[in-house]
């Protein structure tokens, strides 16, 4: 069959960084082709050459075994290649007719719009992948599924040959998740093309017709999804073998650092409580958007609670705001690492510090640089961050290093409860094995974690109990050693 | 086929001991502080001086120098606020307005025989509180800083102009004129007292918490705050501190001028923003000088004193500053792109 | 197409709630005015109003699209006596009228064009560079008048200010018309939807294709531009212009569109709702004078009413954030 989309030997470096190496790819027309591969191995890149942001220095692009070059990503959105970004890009205060078309608005001969025209276009756009949103709704009155449907409507409206997907299941819940792939296998069906890039190594194994792995810029594997399991895939994409972590199941003793009662706010979360012992991991199982994050984020002071109480070592605490979490010992990892934990643009010392300068800092307040830079250090070498330069600047870690880093900021604020938030989303497997077991080591030194996590695997190889969360109530609370998968899962789903 | 798993100790205290001093060469020192902002904005000093003087000798005498040193006065304390509040990412237009507003009070007061210290404490505190309006407003209710102090802005030289309408008022203690006046071994007190008061606040921002804060503030607000950080102190702190300044700098000019108007400390918000900017400040935040806006003052001083000896009309002046600005800017940029 | 449908699809989706409220201000307003001052709701009194507040109603049409952009632009108020010394200086140069002002608003334009450019290659804030370009301007007019007004304007430029046409004064079928024009362009089509688009999520924007750099450079440009309508019909209608016109006159303009529903961050705004802001602060500044209150006043009145605006759309904003939820 012949490739619809293809790279022929495509290299791209970005100064001193040589990105991809002599890729090669080959996409079938009516297939759904995986591209999967530890952060750094070149996805992105590769995905951004193939849709037109970037131009390769060497090899080529082939469009139906053509040489195309794309001068930027119009030109290659005209050719018939759409791209669904992991971050979504739609305008919040504009109807989801106006989104879907953009800046491609029916229009009469002078650029007037055809609004009525617009909005029967925009509706069948939906229909066509099983959608029956309003098209006069406000996309930012929509649930982020509803967003996500929205986005492939946009991809689709017009002539679509190509169709690319980056991790597109991210802040998907699972029924939205099967509504998409229901939508793919369709346009799979009637011809399309689709590139599906994703860390789920599950869901690329159900999806997927091909899958490619891609290793530091090199293509180390393209095989058919049947003939290969995860493990191997896995195994090619870090290139070496990683047994799953059998974690120490010791149960804890010592007693609750932490007790939560019925603690609520409107919808979002209601009577939830609940218990951590000094030296546990309590894991919080649940789908997108059942409140966990929202929890946590009262507890840490974050955000408001309008009932229930938080008792630190047994006392009953207030904590209005962040500041006051911390200073009883309380710590919160969040979630989303860029926009939340990192100060990007200073250097890995400066981060390190930021959530426990009273303790670098003399009683005046007056700053200590050697002691800065010495728990900076000692944190680096710990933690095995590399480069191990204090002075480095966050922004230029790759997703693993930056988590460590995140990681190394809480924990110089030494912490009796730390709070960690989807503690690998977006990190490569290496990396998060060894936070995974730097988890554990704390925990068996008496550190009390609440671990929330969408990896289910990740949830139950590493927590004492597990609590599930659904509709904002905690519905459930399991013995992490003997629960199964599909117990935690029927709690979260049903 | 099992692979170790590596555990990792988590930190004990005892661990820390501070890494033993390295040995930095003395000349790759001076290297790194030539190339960092302030050694540029010294070389540029240098180069300019050089120029002007070729171009006009009588700008290195003793009178010329000092005038060129006087006339950085006012815009000193400005340029140090300003950068504070271009640090934690935002920016205060309303500084050359309170300047005369402050000014304004402390003569009106003064002139009806109020104390001294009376006259300038209401003076500060009505700065302190205009400044503290700016940051409620910035900070805590999240809107625009630059329509809010363009706002306060509006509302003090209006202000100002109301209560003189639109006069020069005088009527200032001759003692308060003498301290204005006063010199210490020929160098006019005001500016040593300046001057201390930027090298304290420049090594305040660099070493104490409260206001090195403003670089965490400024660089991720979000971050800051879940790390345990006041963003809102720390916001309102220096829109107090910047208006705080501003009074400082009226204080002064009203010792020294001898009055009260409405008009003093016309654009002299832009003039900050150029030192500070040219000092290391930028506008999205987290990064600032506090020593290099002083330098940033410096240059522009020298600048417009160049166009008084080169016998350019005054207008030219504005013309320049916004020149000077939109080049600050770029250089910025550049410097931002390069690294 | 049934009428109605056709009808519908022209309205906006939702009127929203502010701009009620906004009306019902401005009605309270006039009904306590005229109680007060029966000579208030007079023809010649609206006319007073129309003429005073006109050049900032006609440079609120560009600045609603350049804040839907999620930018602003502060050089207008210098802009416009730029643009009307320009003019003088040709016409008493020989210039004919027509290319005097052709070529002054040709300039302003540039301005705009400049604005915008130098925005996007600094990477910085629009509100600084047109902060930088408004000092520029204003230097430039001192420089070039000398500080004096420039008059001597001849009847074939006066005419624009001061003529009238089946007694409609000339300016005001020009506002008209660009009022008209503007409306209907920035709501239906194609070509300034997508400022919408670029002040909703630049991010987006451009990956969705749309040409943002060029977009703006048109953007600020009808912005510049409409500033230099403004300084030409200002000084056909005094027959002089000096280099302090339009001074401050930017807090009222952007106050206006505020008012009317835009968002300084960009993505919302209207031109139906900036002409109701624009009315409301017409009707308040003629309130002013007609009670006597002193110039001086102005000031502070456009400084509170600047933060009184944006403080209330944040929690107008707010509050319906909240009930959505």
């Amino acid at each position: 069959m012949r490739a619809v989309l293809r790279a022929a030997g495509v290299s791209k470096a970005f100064g001193p960084n040589q990105v991809l190496h002599d890729v090669t790819f080959a996409l079938q027309r009516g297939t759904i082709h995986a591209l999967v591969g530890e952060n750094g191995a070149g996805k992105s890149t590769l995905m951004n050459i193939l849709s037109g942001v970037f131009r390769p220095d060497s090899g080529a692009v082939m469009l139906d075994d053509t040489a195309v070059v794309f001068e930027n990503p119009r030109h290659a959105m005209a050719r018939g290649i759409r791209t669904v970004h992991q971050e979504l890009s739609l305008f919040p205060n504009r109807s989801v007719a106006a989104n879907i078309f953009g800046r491609h608005q029916p229009s009469n001969r002078w650029g007037f719009v055809r609004r009525r025209e617009m909005r029967e276009r925009a509706a069948s756009a939906l229909a066509r992948i099983g959608s029956a949103i309003d098209p006069d709704a406000l996309v930012g009155e929509l649930s982020i599924g509803e967003q996500q449907m929205v986005e492939i409507a946009r991809a689709l409206a017009e002539e679509a040959r190509v169709l690319i997907l980056d991790e597109p299941t991210s802040a998907l819940s699972e029924p939205d998740a099967e509504r998409l792939f229901t939508v793919l296998r369709d346009l799979r069906s009637s011809g399309a093309a689709i590139i599906y890039i994703s860390h789920k190594l599950t869901e690329v194994m159900r999806l997927s017709d091909e899958v490619t792995v891609l290793r530091d810029g090199r293509v180390v594997g393209t095989s058919p999804a049947e003939s290969v399991n995860q493990d191997q895939l896995v195994r090619l994409m870090v290139g070496r073998d990683v047994a799953a972590t059998r974690p120490d199941r010791t149960a804890a003793d010592a007693s609750d650092i932490l007790v939560v009662e019925g603690l609520s706010r409107g919808r979002t979360f209601r009577e939830v409580s609940f218990s951590v012992r000094s030296g546990e991991i309590l894991g919080f199982a649940g789908l997108v958007g059942s409140g966990r994050t929202e929890v946590c984020r009262a507890i840490f002071g974050a955000d408001r609670f309008d009932r229930g109480r938080v008792l630190v070592n047994g006392e009953s605490v207030s904590i209005r705001c962040p500041r006051d979490a911390i200073r009883l010992g309380i710590g919160y990892l969040t979630e989303d690492r860029k926009a939340q934990g990192l100060f990007l643009a200073m250097s890995v010392g400066a981060n390190i510090v930021a959530a426990s300068q009273p303790r670098v800092a003399t009683r005046l307040a007056f700053l200590r640089s050697a002691v800065t830079r010495a728990t900076a250090n000692a944190w680096l070498r710990r933690l095995d961050i590399r480069p191990q330069d204090d002075r480095y600047l966050a922004g230029r870690l790759s997703g693993g290093n930056q988590q460590k880093v995140l990681l190394a900021k809480w924990l110089a604020a030494e912490p009796r409860v730390l709070i960690v938030d989807e503690p690998t989303r977006g990190v490569d497997v290496g990396a998060k094995a060894a936070i995974h077991a730097q988890l554990q080591a704390l925990a068996a030194r008496g550190l009390a974690i609440v671990l929330v996590s969408s990896e289910l695997p990740e949830v139950m190889s590493l927590s004492h109990r597990i609590a599930v969360f659904r509709g904002g109530c905690l519905v459930a609370m399991l013995d992490g050693r003997t629960a199964s998968a599909d117990e935690v899962m029927t709690h979260a789903a049903a | 086929m099992s692979r170790q798993v590596q555990t990792v100790d988590p930190l004990s205290l005892q661990d820390i001991r501070p890494d033993a001093t390295r040995r930095v060469g003395r000349l790759s020192a001076l290297v790194a502080a030539l190339r960092s902002r302030e050694g540029t904005l010294l070389l540029v000093i240098v180069a300019a001086c050089a120029g002007l003087a070729l171009l006009r000798p009588q700008f290195l005498t003793t009178a010329n120098l000092r005038a060129v040193a006087t006339g950085t006065i006012y815009d000193l304390p400005l340029a140090a606020g300003m950068t504070i509040v271009l640090v934690t990412g935002g920016i205060d237009l309303s500084v050359g307005a309170l300047l005369a507003l402050t000014g304004v009070c402390i003569t009106l007061l003064l002139g009806s025989g109020v104390p001294v210290g009376v006259a300038v404490g209401a003076g500060f505190g009505l700065a302190a509180a205009v400044g503290f309006l700016n940051g409620l407003l910035a900070a805590g209710f999240g809107l625009p800083p630059f329509i809010v102090t363009l706002g306060t802005m509006s509302i003090a030289r209006g202000t100002a102009a109301v209560l003189t309408s639109g006069y020069m008022i005088s009527g200032l203690p001759e003692s308060y004129i003498a301290f204005g006046r006063a010199r210490w071994l020929g160098i006019p007190v005001p500016l040593i007292v300046t001057v201390l008061l930027l090298a304290t606040l420049d090594l305040l921002v660099r070493r104490w918490r409260p206001l090195h804060d403003a670089f965490y503030v400024g660089q991720n607000a979000a971050a800051a705050r879940l790390s345990g950080i006041n963003v809102a102190g720390v916001t309102i702190s220096a829109y107090v501190l910047s208006a705080v300044l501003a009074a400082v700098s009226a204080a002064f000019m009203t010792a020294r001028l001898g009055m009260g108007y409405a008009r003093f400390g016309d654009l002299a918000e832009l003039r900050a923003i150029a030192a500070a900017v040219l000092g290391g400040a930028s506008f999205s935040g987290g990064s600032g000088s506090v020593a290099g806006s002083a330098l940033g003052v410096l240059l522009l001083a020298i600048i417009l004193n160049g166009f008084v000896l080169l016998d350019f009309s005054i207008y030219w002046q504005s013309v320049a500053s916004g020149v000077i600005l939109v080049v600050a800017i770029a250089v910025d940029h550049l410097r931002g792109s390069a690294s | 197409m049934p009428p109605r449908e056709r009808l519908r699809a022209w309205l906006p989706r939702r009127v929203p709630v502010p701009l009620v409220g906004l009306a019902v201000t401005l009605l309270v307003l006039i009904a306590a005015m005229t109680i007060a001052f029966p000579e208030f709701a007079t023809f010649a009194n609206g006319q007073v109003i129309a003429t005073g507040f006109m050049p900032e109603a006609l440079m609120s049409l560009g600045m609603t699209a350049v804040i839907v952009s999620g930018g602003i632009d502060l050089s207008v108020g210098a802009v416009l006596p730029f643009t009307a010394i320009l003019a003088g200086l040709m016409l008493h140069a020989g210039v004919s009228v027509p290319l005097a002002i052709g070529t002054a608003l040709i300039c302003s334009a540039v301005v705009g064009l400049l604005n915008a450019a130098l925005s996007s290659a600094l990477r910085v804030h629009p509100f600084i560079v047109t902060l930088a370009t408004m000092l520029v301007l204003k230097g430039v007019n001192l420089v070039v008048t000398g500080g004096a007004p420039v008059s001597g304007f001849p009847t074939g430029f006066t005419m624009l200010g001061q003529g009238t046409l089946g007694g409609v004064p000339a300016p005001l079928i020009v506002f008209t018309v660009l009022a008209t024009v503007f409306g209907v362009a920035l709501r239906h089509h194609r070509f300034w939807q997508q400022v919408y688009l670029i002040g909703g999520n630049p991010r987006a924007a451009q990956l969705a294709g749309v040409p943002v750099d060029r977009i703006l450079l048109v953007v600020y440009a009808v912005c510049a531009l409409m500033a230099g309508v403004a300084g030409v019909l200002v000084a056909a209608a005094y027959g002089s212009v000096s280099a302090g016109f339009g001074q401050n006159s930017e807090l009222k303009v952007i106050t206006a569109v505020v008012l009317g529903g835009a968002n300084l961050n960009g993505g919302t705004g209207s031109i139906g709702g900036t002409l109701l802001g624009v009315l409301l602060l017409a009707v308040l500044y003629d309130a002013f004078t007609m009670t006597g209150v002193s110039t001086y006043w102005q000031d502070v009145v456009s400084g509170a009413m600047v933060l009184g605006s944006v403080l209330a759309a944040e929690l107008l904003n707010r509050r319906r954030l909240l009930t959505a939820s």
